[in-house]
Formats: C-alpha cells, structure tokens, sequence
C-alpha cells in the first residue's frame, strides 16, 4: 500500500532523508521510529504531497504521489504533529470547509461531521477552534484525518498532546480502523506508543532506515551481536554447582545466579543436571535483548 | 485548478473578512467618514450650483461688458461631490486594505491552519488565488456599500445624476477598488513572506509609507536636483495677463490678442525653456509618483470626477477652449497612471504567489 524507492530529501544541503526504501502492506499498522531529527516528519510530508522529494519516488496505493499529488491526497487522511485550525471557526464549521474539498454534498457533510465528532467525543461542542485545549485540537486532527474515509492514515506524534483516557481512546480507535482493513502509518519517537498499536516497525535514524520488521526481529537484528551463542540465565536457591557440557563456551557466576553461553540452547540438560545434583531452580530463561536498550542505543547514535 | 476548490477558499476568505471585528470596525469607520464627506461633496455641489444661477443670470450683461467676451460659465459637475471622498478614501480605504491583508497567510502559518488545509486535496496556487478572490471580494464589498451610501445621500439631498454621471461614479468605484487593491496586494505578499504577523505588519507599514510619503517626496527633491535652476524671465518681461477664474471652478483660458509673448522673441524663447523645464520637472516627478499607488489614484479619480481640471495638471500651459476636456480624454491622458494601478497590485501579486508556491511548510 506504501512504498518508498530510494527516497530522498535534502533541506538547504543537508540531508534530511537518505535513500529510503519501505514497504508497508495493506491494512498493516506500521511504526515508524525514530528520534527527533530523524526525518519522520519529512518523510511523511512527502508521502502526503505535500513537499517534493529531491529523489527517489513514492508511492500509495500505486499512485505515484510526486506525479499526483491531489488524488493521493483524496485516498489518505493525515494527522500533522501540532495540528493547527482555523481560530474563529467551530470544530464543525472547520470540518466542513475540509470536506468541501472532497465534493461531498450537503447532507452527507454534516452526516459524516457528525459521526467523526461523535467519534472524538466533540460532539456538542460549540466554542470556537481557537479557545480548544492542545487534546481536543488533537482529537479534532484526528476528525479531519478521518473526513474522507481514507484507505490510509498518517498519523504523526498522534498522542502527543493527549491525556491518559485520550491515549487509550485513540488506541481502540486505530486498532478499530485497522479492524476495517485500513492502513495506518505512525510517526512516534515514544515505542510504547507504537508497541501498543503496530503490528511492524521501521526505525529511522540520521535520515536512514536502520530495520524494518516486528519490534522482535528489529530488535533482534539490531541487539549487539554475540556471534552464535545462547545466553542463558539461572538463579538456584543453592549455591551454582560445576556443570560440565561440551555445548557451554562460557559460564559467568555471581553468587546463586549465572550466565551460561553456550553453542545452542541447552536448558533441558542443564535443568536435568541441576536436579540430579539435588539444586532447586529458581529461574532458567535464554536472554533476549532488551528492546528499550536497543532503541536508546540507535537513539543516541 | 478546479474552479470548486478555488471557490471554495475564496468563500471562506470572505466569509472570514466579512465577520472579522477588524473589517467591520474599520468599514464602520470608512462608511461613516464617506457618508460625512459625501454630505461635505454636496455642500459644496450646491454652492457652486448656487454660483452657477447668479452667472446665468447675469449673463446678458457680461458678454456685453466682461472683460472675456463669448465666456459661459461651466455647470458644476456631480462628481465634485466625490472630491472628498477620493481623499479619505486614500487614507482610511489603504487603511482598510492593509489591515484584512497582512495577516492573510502569515496567521495561518502561525496557527498551523496552513498545513492541515495542504493534507486535503487542493493545490497551492488554489489557496493563494482563493485568498486574493476572498479579499478581492470584500474590498469590493465595502466599496459598494459606499458608493450605495454616497447615492443614497444624493437622492435624499434631491441630487439626481444623469446617466454619464452615474457611469462616471461606476469608474470611480473600480478606480477606487483597484487603489485599495495595491496596498491589499503589498499587505498580502509582506503576510506570505515574513513568518510572524507582527513581522508583516511592520513591513506593510514600511512600504505603505515609502510609497505614500518618501516617494513622492524623493521625486520632488530629484525633480528640484536634476532638472536644475527655472528659466529666467526676459529683461523685456511685462506682466503675464491672468487668467480668469470661472465660478465652476475652472479656468477660463482665453487670453488677450495683443500678448507679447507673441510678438517679442526674447518672451519666445523664455517660453520654449520654461515649457522644457516645466516637461523635465514633470517627467522626473511622474516617474516617481508612478510607484505611488496614491498619486496614481488622486491622477486617475481626478480626471474621473473633474476632466477639466485633470487636462490642467496633465497638459502643459493652456488647455485650448475648442478642446473641450470630456471623460474619455482625461482618462487617456492618464493612462500611465491608470496602467501603474493595474501594474503596482499585479506585481505584488505575483511575487505573492511565487513566495507561496515555493513556502516551506515543515
């Protein structure tokens, strides 16, 4: 459904996206990761039409968006990062002048308007777009991203300025759209955010894509490698026998608990060693890299 | 571009300016001040009208005594009634202009409007154009609103135009909208090329001084500058023969047969200098003035409300009595003027759209 091929951006010659490739399928909810600067944002606006990139091309749902923009822009919804509005207008009254854009008729605007504020629990609400608090301008971006029933959905820092109750509303509300087949692509530097939400992640830094999969196989791919070896943990309530094994490489002890880095995963004989030398296992577990240490650690790159 | 989207916009620009306590406080004001100075305009329409009677009916007596034999004096024009307005208009209408221009785009690059509206389906240059249709639209809203004031107080001070009088204030509407849309146009390109509304205030106000008062000053004092010292009168010089005011205001330009100006060479050569300088005065002066949407309009709406007294400022020395100045001709003696108030808002427009099209939006 989106698709990025050797994608580039250079701002006043330096370069804000590097020679992008990505993929993201059809009703798939995507991550995309990164820290600030990374070149999220920019990317997005270039998926969106609504900066041209300096190379490379991209595309949603087969349209090229460089070569048309407006009918790329008819199948999407975007959901900028700090969203702005028209001041001296409603949340409906803003709404509408959107959906004009879209050739609705009268009756299917206000229809639709309706729902979508319904939806963002807007509904009601008279006072203008200037006196909204920071979440329900974020709740009302949410409305106009939604205003054509686009097949897909960009959403940049989509929680930033939402409170606890606003998080969970708008995670129901992606896994609902992602329910209906919808694509949904999310811009967030915060992973728990995007771990809530997404099925598939892709993790940008300095312009560049570091990895692209499950949060498990991107953390994976980018743990410190550790050549082939099992790391496994044990705790026993009795002090660490010897154990002997031509698959173990390595044994780090400390007190009851150790580390053992062995060839393949050899837990079974381990727990059999460990019972017949009459020592009770408190813990056995193979070590998986921690995903927040392997984000910060592209993070601080 | 899609004439719906376009529309669009501009619906909603309108709608914006229309409803802003900025436009109607300053229209409020504008329309006011016409109205006071349309009532001003028919004062003095009704004194000279008054004059006008008096010499027809003494006019038995002054072709046979008057010193102008054959002079008839000239019917006041309704236009005269305009004359104020054309100077308030100047002053409060650019007032108007600049203040529902210089914010157009720079408060929605604030507000982050601008880059919701780019993520729906419609180009940039529909936006721009939307917005220079919406503002377009409510200048031309409140002008008329006082053109209908002004008429309405003609009909009710039993003042009837004629039909060239009435088309003559049609012209003075859109000479007058084509005035407020030059300082619109500067208020809008300052608005797309600071980042702060604050920012493009000021430099609106930079420029509506620099035409408005440095220009035409600077054009003086480089008129005064290059075109040197005037002339000097002949030693043989007699007293110029004067000529006669007319109460309608005009001149009468007949002058005596035995001028010596004709018959002297030393006065011929004098003049043919004093007309050479006077024309070196006037070009480096209308060079100048050109750049000022203000002279341009005062040039324009002068030959609109008073032919007669435009051919005086635009022609040099008399003009000839069998040419009798009507509108059509006062209007294509000031066609530069009337070509700079098209040229001046076109410019500033198209530099608007070229900054808008290539905005960074981030």
């Amino acid at each position: 459904m989106i698709r990025t091929e050797n994608l580039t951006k250079v701002y006043n010659g330096k370069t804000a996206v590097d020679g992008l490739d990505l993929e993201v399928g059809e009703g798939e909810v995507f991550g995309f990761l990164g820290p600030n600067g990374a070149g999220k944002s920019t990317t997005i606006l270039m998926l969106t039409g609504m900066i041209e990139s300096t190379g490379g091309r991209c595309l949603v749902d087969g349209i090229e968006v460089a070569k048309d923009p407006l009918k790329v822009k008819e199948i999407i919804g975007y959901l900028p990062e700090d969203v702005g509005f028209y001041g001296n207008m409603t949340g409906e009254q803003n709404l509408d002048y959107f959906a004009r854009f879209y050739g609705m008729d009268a009756r299917k605007r206000k229809e639709r308007i309706a729902d979508l504020l319904d939806l963002v629990h807007l509904g009601g609400v008279t006072q203008k777009a200037g006196e909204y608090s920071r979440g329900m301008k974020q709740r009302l971006g949410l409305a106009q991203a939604l205003i054509n029933d686009p097949k897909v959905l960009f959403l940049d820092e989509p929680t930033a300025n939402l409170d606890p109750e606003g998080v969970r509303e708008y995670r129901d509300l992606v896994n609902r759209l992602a329910g209906e087949g919808k694509t949904v692509f999310v811009s967030s530097h915060i992973l728990s955010e995007v771990r809530a939400v997404c099925q598939t992640v892709g993790l940008l830094a300095k312009g560049k894509l570091v990895a692209q999969g499950t949060l498990d196989e991107v953390a994976r791919t980018l743990a410190p490698s550790d050549g082939d070896a099992v790391r496994i943990v044990v705790e026993t309530r009795e002090h660490l026998p010897a154990i002997e094994d031509p698959e173990i490489l390595a044994v780090e002890r400390n007190g009851n608990r150790a580390v053992f880095r062995a060839k393949t995963d050899i837990r079974d004989r381990l727990a059999a060693s460990f019972f017949e030398q009459g020592v009770h296992v408190r813990e056995m577990r193979v070590e998986e890299p921690d995903i927040e240490d392997v984000f910060m650690a592209i993070y601080r790159r | 571009m899609a004439l719906d989207r376009l529309l669009n916009v501009a619906r909603k620009e309108f709608s914006d300016h229309i409803t802003s306590r900025r436009f109607i406080i300053i229209l409020a004001l504008f329309l006011v001040i016409s109205a006071v100075s349309i009532h001003e305009g028919i004062g003095l329409y009704n004194n000279r009208l008054e004059a006008y009677n008096e010499q027809l009916q003494h006019m038995p007596e002054a072709e046979i005594e008057g010193p102008y034999p054959g002079w008839m004096p000239e019917k006041p024009s309704i236009m005269l009634v305009f004359l104020f307005m054309m100077s308030y208009m100047a002053t409060l209408g650019s007032i108007l202009a600049l203040a529902i221009g210089f914010d157009l785009v720079s408060k929605e690059k604030e507000s982050r409007s601008l880059k919701t509206l780019l993520s729906h389906p419609v180009y940039r240059d529909e936006i721009i154009n939307g917005k220079v249709l919406g503002g377009v639209g409510a200048l031309g809203f409140a002008m008329a609103l006082a053109l209908a004031v002004s008429l309405a107080m003609l009909l009710v001070f039993s003042v009837v135009p004629t039909l060239d009088e009435f088309a003559a204030i049609l012209i003075f509407g859109a000479v007058s909208l084509g005035f407020l849309l030059a300082y619109f146009a500067i208020a809008l390109t300052m608005s797309t090329v600071a980042k702060e509304s604050g920012n493009a205030l000021i430099y609106t106000l930079v420029i509506f001084f620099a035409v408005t008062t440095l220009l035409p000053v600077l054009g003086m004092m480089a008129a005064d500058a290059l075109a040197g010292d005037p002339p000097e009168l002949p030693e043989t010089a007699v007293p110029m023969p004067t000529p006669a005011q007319s109460s309608g205001g005009g001149y009468d330009t007949a002058v005596s047969v035995d001028d010596p100006r004709e018959t002297d060479p030393a006065w011929r050569e004098y003049e043919e200098a004093r007309k050479a300088y006077v024309e070196k005065r006037r070009l480096i002066s209308d060079v100048s003035s050109i750049f000022s949407p203000q002279m341009n309009y005062m040039m324009v709406s002068m030959a609109v409300m008073s032919p007669e007294t435009s051919a005086m400022y635009t022609s040099y020395g008399a003009v000839q009595a069998e040419e009798p100045a009507d509108l059509a001709d006062a209007l294509g003696r000031v066609w530069m003027n009337i070509a700079a108030l098209i040229v001046f808002p076109a410019a500033f427009f198209a530099a608007t759209y070229v900054k808008f099209m290539r905005m960074d939006i981030r």
